[in-house]
């Protein structure tokens, strides 16, 4: 779990570049979203829109990107290994993650002492990161639902009306930011905890024994 | 010629003090609202000029406060508009008319058997105590409506507490207010009903509707429904349970204010009003941070404006309190905070959406540094981390009961 090595075949160059793409359309969604939300200073508003808007495309065109090259890229099968097999098979839950759910939660918090038997990713890690996909989409249309142009279409206007109104989809759209910002503290925080080594991999490329 | 062929008219205006040159302004400005060509100002002027054959009407005062009445009557000089609304005979109008008492109620119940009127309902339907909440001359006003909405040739309800019960129906709605719409749908009266909002409504849009009834309709419910550009909302209606459309003009609720906000220009910039009485609001700031409630509000308000066109809330520096919203005072308090609060439970307050999230992401940190502290602690962290089990427990578990036969 910890002492492993981290070799390129756990995150193909493709992802590296994926995983870059959300970070910085992640840091520019929040900044400019809280900046939409209360403009804490002057004179930005229309480039922090421009900013949400653009960073949204690139996000969900990346996401979509993504999960098709999922079914197109081999990436390590296991934790600190060369073999490879297609990535969507490491990316759903296989036979290494069966029965490990609540043992992993146990491990968590502190109710079993050895780390758990897992694939590539873990139980947990698997539900968070498989979440993040209907998330992000489901971000994207409640901003559509209150963006001026696109709300009266059917398909938004069904959506805000289901919800009891414009003002309570931006309430939900709001709290779905926070439920991105505390993924990705805890994702930050899991991935490091041990060292530093998975950072390595995902931002430089640089492969650790 | 024509001024004198229209004499009546022309005389009722200049009794008034309207120019004829005014009056064909308002008419291509009504063409304008209803999206006609001004081309068809003159049609509309005939119409209007059509005013010997009144239209019988009543205006029935439900869970109100008057305030669209006085919205109606807000001008300190005769204007078109009054004129116009002179092609109704106002049957019944408790505000304004001359009759009282059991003469007064003896007009509805003659407009109601002659049939063929407009009915105008200003306020909510007040359902609660079994109706008795609303009392007028020993009869409920829930028996009124439904009585009066069924014999109209169609309903206008003005105001946003008859569209949906309005401030009446904010919580915790002890009269048991709803909207004209909803109520009907639960008696099963079929009238169609269109919608005015905002509260007090605009004048306006009212008159625009009146003039599309006469005009374009020729004063048949079904030539009006197919002719009339209507854009159909649904809601949930807390009191009746009941999912509910509501028929809105297309021109009043098509597009939102911040989209034809005086002050849009500001926003783009972001330069925001951050303090009332500032010079940010004189300069014609956004309001936006005051809590203006622009963005979520569709209603025509910045294109009619109020008070004869003269202005409206934003122009005179108030934020949109959005009250051509469903359930727009639950849905839009505290009118001066970005986002409304949220109700925690009854009794229990409200909270903003902001304040939970800040303590979500606060109980988040701590709890991540908790968890490191606890790890440490564990003695997991070093450079070959805890161990890692060699069997899964549930494979374990299974062999130590003699495994798969």
């Amino acid at each position: 779990m910890a002492g492993h090595a981290h070799y390129r075949e756990a995150h193909p160059l493709v992802f590296v570049i994926t995983h870059w793409i959300n970070l910085i359309c992640m840091i520019m969604l929040a900044f400019s979203g809280f900046y939409i939300h209360y403009p804490f200073f002057g004179g930005f508003m229309g480039v922090a829109r421009g900013m949400h808007f653009v960073a949204m495309y690139v996000i969900i065109i990346n996401l979509t990107f993504r999960i098709i090259a999922a079914f197109f890229v081999k990436t390590a099968t296991d934790l600190g290994s060369h073999q490879v097999d297609t990535d969507i098979k490491n990316w759903l839950p296989q036979e290494k993650n069966k029965h490990q759910f609540f043992e992993t939660v146990k491990y968590y918090i502190f109710l079993r002492k050895e780390a758990v038997i897992s694939a590539k990713y873990g139980s947990l890690q698997k539900i968070a990161y498989l979440a993040t996909i209907p998330l992000t989409y489901l971000m994207a249309y409640t901003g559509f639902a209150i963006y001026g142009p696109t709300m009266t279409w059917g398909l938004f206007s069904g959506g805000v009306e289901m919800v009891g109104g414009p003002m309570n989809m931006r309430i939900i759209h709001y709290f779905m930011m926070w439920v991105f910002i505390v993924f990705t503290m805890i994702h930050a925080y899991l991935a490091n905890i041990y060292n530093f080594k998975p950072s390595k991999i995902i931002f430089a490329w640089k492969e650790s024994e | 010629m024509a001024q004198e062929a229209h004499g009546a008219i022309y005389d009722l205006l200049a009794v008034r003090g309207v120019s004829r040159r005014d009056f064909l302004k308002y008419c291509s400005y009504v063409a304008a609202m209803l999206g006609l060509s001004e081309a068809a100002a003159p049609a509309i002027a005939a119409a209007v000029e059509k005013g010997s054959k009144l239209k019988p009407a009543l205006w029935l005062n439900g869970g109100s406060c008057t305030g669209c009445t006085e919205s109606m009557a807000q001008v300190d000089s005769p204007d078109v508009a009054t004129i116009v609304l002179e092609l109704l005979s106002l049957n019944y109008f408790e505000t304004v008319m001359a009759a009282a008492g059991e003469h007064a109620e003896k007009n509805i119940q003659d407009t109601i058997a002659a049939g063929g009127y407009l009915l105008i309902y200003e306020g909510s339907v007040m359902t609660g105590e079994d109706g008795n909440t609303l009392l007028v001359n020993g009869h409920k006003g829930t028996d009124i409506l439904k009585e009066a909405a069924e014999s109209a040739d169609a309903i206008i309800a003005v105001g946003a507490c008859a569209v949906d019960g309005g401030w009446v129906a904010a919580h915790p709605n002890p009269a048991g207010a709803t909207g004209v719409q909803a109520f009907l749908d639960v008696e099963g009266v079929k009238t169609p009903v269109v919608n005015i909002p905002c509260c007090p409504m605009n004048p306006e849009w009212v008159v625009a509707m009146v003039v599309q009834w006469l005009l374009v309709a020729e004063d048949d419910p079904a030539t009006f429904l197919a002719k009339t550009e209507l854009l159909g909302k649904s809601y949930d209606d807390r009191l009746t349970g009941r999912n509910v459309t509501l028929l809105y003009p297309k021109y009043v609720v098509g597009s939102t204010i911040h989209d034809n906000c005086p002050r849009r220009g500001h926003f783009e910039n972001g330069d925001f009003v951050t303090e009332f009485g500032s010079a940010e609001e004189a300069m014609g700031y956004c309001l936006y941070k005051v809590g203006c409630k622009g963005p979520q509000t569709f209603t025509q308000c910045p294109i009619t404006r109020w008070n004869r066109s003269v202005s409206w809330c934003v122009q005179s520096g108030a934020p949109c309190i959005g009250c051509g919203a469903i359930s727009w005072v639950d849905n839009n308090t505290p009118f001066f905070k970005r986002l409304s609060s949220m109700q925690m439970g009854d009794g229990l307050g409200y909270v903003q959406p902001g304040s939970v999230a800040a303590v979500v992401g606060g109980v988040a940190a701590a709890a991540l540094v908790a968890h490191g502290l606890g790890m440490k602690a564990a003695g997991r962290i070093g450079p070959d981390g805890p161990p890692t089990e060699t069997v899964k427990k549930h494979d374990r578990k299974r062999q130590a009961k003699g495994g798969d036969k």
